[in-house]
């Protein structure tokens, strides 16, 4: 009776999350199954063709291109994080303070102010182009805007504070002791990292890349303003077909596949990480 | 032992933050330029501050995108703390149940989320609007609140409320002088935090949105695949201003209490 009591208050919570998460989800796993009229309105006709489009050539290479995209994000955003999340953890506290400062302010700053930045500065009448032309290094401007590389600079730019954040926490809990017993035992700067300081946060570097990699697979407003549509990703082609191709059951099927990919780089995330996903953000 | 920082090590994070903060810092710049194209700098101008203020349209837009993020905010305040505080009183099954269903939205790409939301919505029949965009926004924004204020609460002592149970406080009376007094920073934080998010989505918003409640970072989601023109970028700098203005107050509540927490 006690444990009812104390459970009861629970119950609104999870009705009203699972009614807002829960019931779409459902809504849309069947709408990946149904049909549509040309005007598209949808039509309760049981059909697979959505499914099978999503296994044709071309919207396999929609899905090859999003997740090489989100894998070299999060694989660039931990490269050039760790060492941020790893010097900013052993500096003094001011110092510490004002890096971490640094590292969170972008949350503040708008996603889209951010993604617009790298259009002044990378357009062929952009700042870089003009520092390059000015010093006489190239004759005409670099074309560098509407290429993967512009959305994966992007996208990866977007998203480094979590993956900076999350390596940090673990970096910040590294017992030091071990890494004192380390160099008593004679192991040097490198060995010392390799051995011991990469295996003990490698939950921190799992978790930063699961937190970069789900995101990035949907991210559609970096890759329309940088990459200009010349590489279609999952986020456009799902947005495209829901707001002008009108073609919701296709848009549904493709975001249930989304879903599974993310269920899978969880599922990997619990298994380096040894942890489930609510460790990702408690 | 703390490790000395590298000469190195300094210059990495410098050119780390420089390149952080480039792209930020162009747009602002960029945003005084007297020339339309970034090609040139042509000289200092507050013309597209002016022009700005003369666009109905923007006014429009900022309008419903700070109706809906105050009230996605004061929602999320609530819904978030009462979560927090409800978990931590439940048994140990059912405040897993809770973090579960917390972070169910933020383990979903947005895209899928913001489809899968219209697709209800349009079942209901609901009409796109305001209230579509508030139940929406706090669907991600509650979490973080969730997060925030619960962090917190595992700090406090559980004697101080045992204390207080024992000296007869009933437990709504220890809720209310005890812990809502020391969360109270941590949800002020929050859900401004919250109030930043809802006025920075761009993908659920784009779903959520009805034909006259389009919000601000939607339209300028469009203005921005026009091109490049000053006017975003004074634009986007005036928001930047008005979010810094809302750090510094959050900076105010959470200096006194926890110092180094990230």
């Amino acid at each position: 009776m006690q444990t009812l009591k104390r459970n009861l208050l629970a119950v609104p919570i999870l009705v009203w999350l699972g009614l807002l998460v829960g019931i779409p989800l459902v809504f849309v796993f069947v709408l990946s199954f149904l049909s549509r009229d040309s005007l598209g309105t949808i039509v309760f006709q049981f059909t697979l063709e959505n499914w099978q489009r999503v296994l044709d050539p071309i919207y396999l290479r929609v899905f090859r291109n999003s997740l090489l995209l989100a894998f070299l994000t999060g694989l660039v955003t931990i490269v050039v994080g760790y060492p941020v999340a790893y010097i900013t953890a052993n500096l003094e506290p001011k110092k510490r303070a004002l890096s971490i400062g640094l590292i969170m302010l972008p949350f503040w700053i708008s996603s889209l102010l951010r993604t617009y930045g790298w259009m002044i500065l990378l357009g062929n009448a952009g700042i870089v182009n003009n520092i390059l032309l000015g010093l006489g290094i190239i004759d005409k401007p670099l074309p560098m805007m509407y290429k993967f590389g512009t959305t994966l600079v992007g996208t990866a730019y977007m998203l480094i504070p979590f993956a900076i954040v999350a390596i940090f926490n673990s970096v910040d809990k590294l017992d030091r002791s071990l890494l004192e017993a380390s160099y008593d035992l004679g192991a040097n700067r490198r060995q010392t990292f390799f051995n011991i300081t990469l295996p003990l946060t490698l939950p921190g570097i799992a978790g930063g890349f699961t937190l970069v990699f789900i995101p990035a697979l949907g991210l559609f407003y970096v890759s329309d303003l940088l990459g200009g549509g010349n590489t279609i990703f999952l986020g456009n082609l799902i947005n495209t077909q829901v707001t002008r191709g009108r073609n919701r059951p296709l848009a549904a099927a493709f975001s249930i596949a989304m879903i599974i990919v993310v269920l899978l780089v969880i599922s990997i995330y619990g298994k380096v990480a040894k942890d489930d996903a609510e460790g990702l953000f408690l | 032992m703390r490790m000395k920082t590298s000469r190195f090590g300094t210059f990495y994070l410098s050119l780390f933050f420089v390149i952080l903060y480039l792209p930020v810092l162009s747009v602002i710049l960029y945003s005084f330029n007297a020339s339309p194209s970034t090609a040139q700098w042509t000289g200092f101008t507050l013309d597209w501050y002016r022009t700005l203020f003369e666009d109905r349209v923007i006014a429009a837009s900022f309008r419903i995108s700070m109706e809906v993020a105050v009230i996605t905010s004061i929602v999320s305040a609530i819904l978030g703390t009462a979560s927090a505080v409800v978990a931590m009183r439940s048994t140990a099954g059912m405040k897993r149940a809770i973090q579960g269903v917390m972070i169910l939205p933020l383990l979903i790409p947005e895209v899928a989320l913001g489809i899968a939301l219209l697709i209800f919505f349009n079942l209901l029949n609901l009409p796109f609007g305001h209230f579509t965009l508030v139940a929406s926004h706090s669907l991600f924004c509650v979490p973080y609140v969730y997060i925030m204020v619960q962090l917190r609460l595992k700090e406090i002592d559980r004697s101080i409320l045992e204390s207080a149970r024992d000296l007869g406080a009933t437990r709504w009376q220890a809720t209310r002088t005890i812990i809502l007094p020391l969360v109270t920073p941590s949800i002020i934080t929050a859900s401004l935090l919250a109030l930043a998010m809802s006025l920075d989505d761009v993908i659920i918003s784009t779903y959520m949105s009805g034909p006259r409640t389009t919000t601000l970072p939607v339209h300028i989601f469009s203005m921005m695949r026009v091109g490049v023109t000053p006017k975003v970028n004074a634009l986007c700098t005036l928001i930047l201003v008005g979010m810094f203005f809302v750090v510094g107050l959050s900076q105010l509540f959470t200096k006194k209490r926890h110092k180094e927490d990230l």
